[in-house]
C-alpha cells in the first residue's frame, strides 16, 4: 500500500453502524478531523519524526529544563553549597533578597550596566557602521578590526584592559601623569569600577552591532534613497526619515540580542572586578552568593530565578510592544 | 476515550516528562534533616589498602608548581604503588574552594588531597566535607609534635585535627633599601606605624616613587593584612564571636590609615597585587605575604629589605596574623583514597620537603626539624619570616570563620581607603553585616 493509498483510505469517514448520539455540528467535526490526521500519518513518518526530534528534546530537557526546574527547587532551600543537607524555606530566599539593601543596589547596577552597554554598543555600532559603509580605501581592514574584539576571549580582554586602567603602571595612568594628573582609582573605587567595566564591554561588543548594522545599511533599497534625494531631502533627513525606519528590524534584533547578552555578562566582570564591588549585576551576584565566598546556594538560586523572570518579561514585552514599531518592508 | 498524539501533544508530553525527570532527580542536598557532621567513629583505617591513584588539588601557592612536581616525583620513587596526579584546581584559594564545593555538591570528582586556606577549612569542617586526621596521624605515625605548634593548632577544633599546615605564611614588611638609604633612614623596618609616619614624607620626597607605602590590594585579602593596623591600635574585626570592628580602637586605626592617603598623601592602595607594585618600584614599602618573597626578590631591580610588621600605639608587637594554606582530606571519597592521600600528606610535610617548598616559595617551613641552613644561606630574608612566627597572633574569628566576611571587609576598606567614606559609619554597617552572617550561617552550626 502506498502512502497515497493510505491517505486515500484513511480519508474515508469512519462511520459506525447504528444510531449516533446527537452532537453539535462543531463538536462532531473535530474528532473526525483528529482521527483523520492521526490515522493518516504513516508509521515510517512517525519514526523519522521521533528520530529527528527526540535527541534534540532530550538535550534541551537535560541541559535546559532540568537545570531550570532544579534551580527553582533549590531556590526554596536554605542550602550551604557543599553541605549534604538543606532546609526547605519556601519563598524566604526571595523575601530576603527583596527586603535587603542589596536588592536595590544589585537591581540598580544591573539596570545601569544593561542600559548603558546596550545603548552604547548600538549607538556607537551604528556610527561605526555608517563610517564603514562609505566607499573609501581601507574599509575592509577597518571592518575586520572593528569586529575583532567581539570574537576575542573576554578573559584576555579583561586582563589587558586591567593593565591599561591600572593606576600604578597602566597606560592610562602614564598618559594622565604626562598631563600632570593623578589616575583615578579605576579598580578600587566601586563607582569607577562600573564605568571601567562598561567602557570595556562596549568596546568589545560594538563591533557586533556595527557589523549587523552594516549588513542592514547595505540592504537598504537604493531607489528609495535616490528618490528622496531627487525630492531634495538632505543626508540627515534621509538617515532619520528613511534609513532608520528601514533599519528598524535590525535595531529590534540588536535590541533583543544585546540586552539578553548584557544581562548575562559575566566574564569581564569576573576578571576585572572579582569582588563585584560596585559591579555586582544580578548574574554576578548569583555567582558571588553561591561560589564567591558566601556559599548560599539556595539564595543564589533565587536570584537566578529572578533574573530568569526579568529576561522572560523583557523578551515578551519587546516582542509584544516594540515589534509593533518595526517596519519589515 | 482515545487520545490523539499530534506534534503539539507530543512536545507537551516531552516537556512534562523532562519536568518530572528533573523533579525526580533533584538529588542535591537532603532535606530530611541529615546532619553534616562526619561520622568520626567510622574512620578506622586498619586493614585498608591505599588506593592506586589520587588527585592532589592545588593552586600552587607561591608559584610552587615546579617544587610540587619535584616532591611528587620523589614520592613516586618511594611509593611506586600510589600515583599522585597534580591538578591545578584554581589560581587562588577561592577558585580551589569553588571547585571543591561544586564537586562536593555534585558528589563526584573529589580529590584525595586538597589545599585549603585559613578562611575555608572551617567551612569544610562545618559542612562535613573533610575528615579529622587524628586516626590517620596515629596509623601513619605522623609526628605532630614536630610541626610548628601555632601552625598546626590553627586547624584544631573540638579536639580534632582537621588539616595539616602546608603553604603557611605571615605578612612581611617589604622595603626598598635604596629608597631608605637615599632618605637617610635606618636599614630596617619601622618598629611602629608612628615611626613610619615620620619617615614617610622623607621617603616620598627623595625616592621618586609614587608612594612611600602602598596598602595591599583590597581584592587580595585586605581583611588579613589590615588586622595588623587594627591590633596595633587595640582593636580588631572581632573578639571571639563579638564583632568589634566598630569599636573606638578599630575606627581609630582605620581613620589613621585613611589619613595617610587623603590627609598626609604618602600612601596609596594597590589595585592588583602590592608585591608586584613594590617590585615595580611604584612604592618604597608595602606589606605582603611571605609567599611573595621569592617572586619579589627575583623581580625587583633594587635591594629588597624585609622586616616584622610595625606595631601601633596600643600594641607595639604581636600584631602579625598567620595565614596561608593547609592540606585536608575530603570525606566523600573511599577509605582507600583517604589512606593514599594521608600517605602523600605525610610525605609532603616531611622536614626535607617542607624545607624544599620553603626554599622555592618563601613560605615558612612547617616542621621544627626542617634543616633550613642551605635555604637561609641562599635566601637569608626567609629567616625574618621564621623569626616573626614567634610574634604572630591567631586571626580574628570574624575573618576566618564567617563566610564572605573577608569580601565584606574588603568592600568596607575600599569605601574608607578609596572613596574617603566615613569610617565610623562604614564600620557600623560592616558590623551589622558580619553579625547577620554569624547569626544566619555560623551560629546554628556551632556546637554548644
Amino acid at each position: 500500500m502506498t502512502i497515497r493509498q493510505i491517505h486515500s483510505s484513511s480519508a474515508e469517514p469512519a462511520g459506525r453502524p447504528g444510531p449516533q448520539p446527537p452532537v453539535a455540528a462543531g463538536a462532531e467535526a473535530k474528532p473526525r478531523l483528529d482521527r483523520k490526521r492521526w490515522s493518516g500519518r504513516s508509521r515510517r513518518d512517525f519514526v523519522v519524526f521521533l528520530a529527528m526530534a527526540l535527541p534534540n528534546l532530550a538535550l534541551i530537557g537535560i541541559f535546559t529544563y532540568w537545570p531550570l526546574i532544579n534551580n527553582i527547587y533549590y531556590s526554596t532551600l536554605d542550602w550551604t553549597l557543599g553541605s549534604v543537607s538543606a532546609t526547605v524555606v519556601g519563598l524566604e530566599n526571595y523575601v530576603t533578597f527583596f527586603t535587603s539593601e542589596d536588592a536595590s543596589k544589585v537591581l540598580g547596577t544591573t539596570a545601569i550596566f544593561t542600559l548603558v552597554t546596550v545603548g552604547g554598543s548600538m549607538v556607537l555600532g551604528l556610527l561605526v557602521a555608517l563610517a564603514l559603509n562609505s566607499k573609501v580605501r581601507g574599509t575592509t581592514f577597518a571592518r575586520s578590526a572593528v569586529f575583532a574584539p567581539y570574537v576575542l576571549s573576554g578573559v584576555g580582554v579583561g586582563l589587558v584592559w586591567l593593565f591599561i586602567f591600572d593606576p600604578g603602571y597602566g597606560v592610562l595612568a602614564w598618559v594622565l601623569r604626562g598631563l600632570g594628573q593623578q589616575s583615578p582609582q579605576w579598580i578600587n573605587d566601586p563607582q569607577l569600577s562600573l564605568v571601567m567595566v562598561i567602557i570595556v564591554y562596549v568596546w568589545k561588543n560594538l563591533g557586533y552591532c556595527a557589523v549587523v548594522y552594516l549588513a542592514g545599511l547595505q540592504s537598504l533599497p537604493r531607489d528609495v534613497m535616490e528618490a528622496a534625494a531627487l525630492d531634495g531631502a538632505n543626508s540627515v533627513r534621509r538617515f532619520f526619515n528613511i534609513s532608520m525606519p528601514l533599519l528598524s528590524p535590525t535595531t529590534f534584533f540588536l535590541l533583543i540580542t544585546t540586552m539578553l547578552s548584557s544581562l548575562q555578562a559575566f566574564d569581564l566582570i569576573r576578571i576585572m572586578t572579582p569582588l563585584g564591588n560596585g559591579t555586582s549585576t544580578l548574574i554576578y551576584e548569583a555567582y558571588l552568593q553561591a561560589f564567591g565566598a558566601y556559599n548560599r546556594a539556595g539564595y543564589s538560586a533565587a536570584i537566578s530565578v529572578i533574573l530568569f523572570a526579568i529576561l522572560l518579561i523583557i523578551t515578551v514585552l519587546q516582542l509584544r510592544f516594540v515589534e509593533r514599531k518595526v517596519h519589515y518592508s | 476515550m482515545r487520545t490523539n498524539l499530534d506534534r503539539r501533544h507530543f512536545l507537551g508530553l516531552a516537556g512534562l516528562g523532562a519536568g518530572a525527570a528533573a523533579l525526580a532527580a533533584c538529588g542535591g542536598p537532603s532535606t530530611a534533616g541529615t546532619a553534616d557532621a562526619v561520622d568520626t567513629a567510622s574512620i578506622d583505617f586498619s586493614g585498608v589498602k591505599p588506593a592506586a591513584s589520587i588527585d592532589f588539588w592545588t593552586n600552587h601557592p607561591g608559584k610552587s608548581q615546579d617544587v610540587e612536581k619535584a616532591i611528587i616525583g620523589k614520592f613516586h620513587a618511594k611509593f611506586p604503588d600510589i600515583k599522585v596526579n597534580l591538578v591545578t584546581a584554581g589560581a587562588n584559594y577561592e577558585e580551589i574552594a569553588q571547585k571543591f564545593q561544586t564537586s562536593q555538591a555534585a558528589k563526584t570528582g573529589l580529590p584525595g588531597l586538597v589545599v585549603l586556606s585559613d578562611v575555608w577549612w572551617f567551612r569544610y569542617y562545618s559542612n562535613g566535607s573533610i575528615i579529622p586526621l587524628d586516626g590517620l596521624v596515629k596509623q601513619l605515625d605522623i609526628n605532630i609534635e614536630d610541626f610548628q605548634k601555632s601552625l598546626v593548632d590553627d586547624y584544631k577544633y573540638e579536639d580534632k585535627q582537621w588539616a595539616l599546615p602546608y603553604g603557611r605564611s605571615t605578612p612581611l614588611f617589604y622595603y626598598n633599601k635604596d629608597h631608605f638609604k637615599a632618605a637617610g633612614l635606618p636599614d630596617r623596618a619601622p618598629a611602629t606605624w608612628q615611626e613610619f609616619a615620620e619617615w614617610a614624607p622623607k621617603l616620598k620626597a627623595t625616592s621618586g616613587a609614587q608612594y612611600a607605602y602602598i596598602y595591599p590590594a583590597l581584592a587580595g585579602y585586605a581583611g588579613w593584612t589590615l588586622q595588623n593596623n587594627l591590633w596595633g591600635w587595640g582593636g580588631g574585626w572581632s573578639k571571639d564571636w563579638d564583632i568589634t570592628c566598630d569599636s573606638p580602637q578599630s575606627v581609630a586605626a582605620l581613620q589613621w590609615a585613611q589619613d595617610t592617603i587623603y590627609k598626609d598623601g604618602w600612601a596609596g592602595v594597590s589595585s592588583k597585587e602590592a608585591a608586584d607594585d613594590f617590585a615595580a618600584g611604584i612604592t618604597s614599602s608595602t606589606i605582603s605575604s611571605t609567599g611573595s618573597l621569592l617572586g619579589v626578590l627575583k623581580a625587583a631591580k633594587f635591594n629588597v629589605g624585609v622586616g616584622f610588621l610595625p606595631g601601633g600605639p596600643e600594641a607595639p608587637s604581636g600584631v602579625c596574623p598567620t595565614g596561608g594554606a593547609g592540606l585536608g582530606i575530603p570525606s566523600g571519597i573511599s577509605k582507600e583514597e583517604q589512606l593514599a592521600a594521608a600517605t602523600f600528606l605525610k610525605f609532603m610535610t616531611e622536614p626535607e620537603n617542607t624545607a624544599a617548598f620553603s626554599a622555592a616559595t618563601g613560605y615558612m617551613p612547617t616542621r621544627l626539624s626542617a634543616d633550613m641552613s642551605a635555604v637561609l644561606a641562599a635566601t637569608p630574608q626567609i629567616k625574618t619570616a621564621m623569626d616573626q612566627l614567634a610574634a604572630t597572633k591567631v586571626q580574628d574569628n570574624a575573618r576566618v570563620f564567617l563566610p564572605g566576611a573577608d569580601q565584606e571587609m574588603a568592600k568596607s576598606a575600599a569605601k574608607i581607603l578609596t572613596q574617603q567614606g566615613d569610617v565610623q559609619a562604614t564600620m557600623t554597617e560592616l558590623k551589622k553585616t558580619l553579625e547577620g552572617i554569624y547569626t544566619k550561617d555560623v551560629k546554628p552550626k556551632l556546637k554548644a
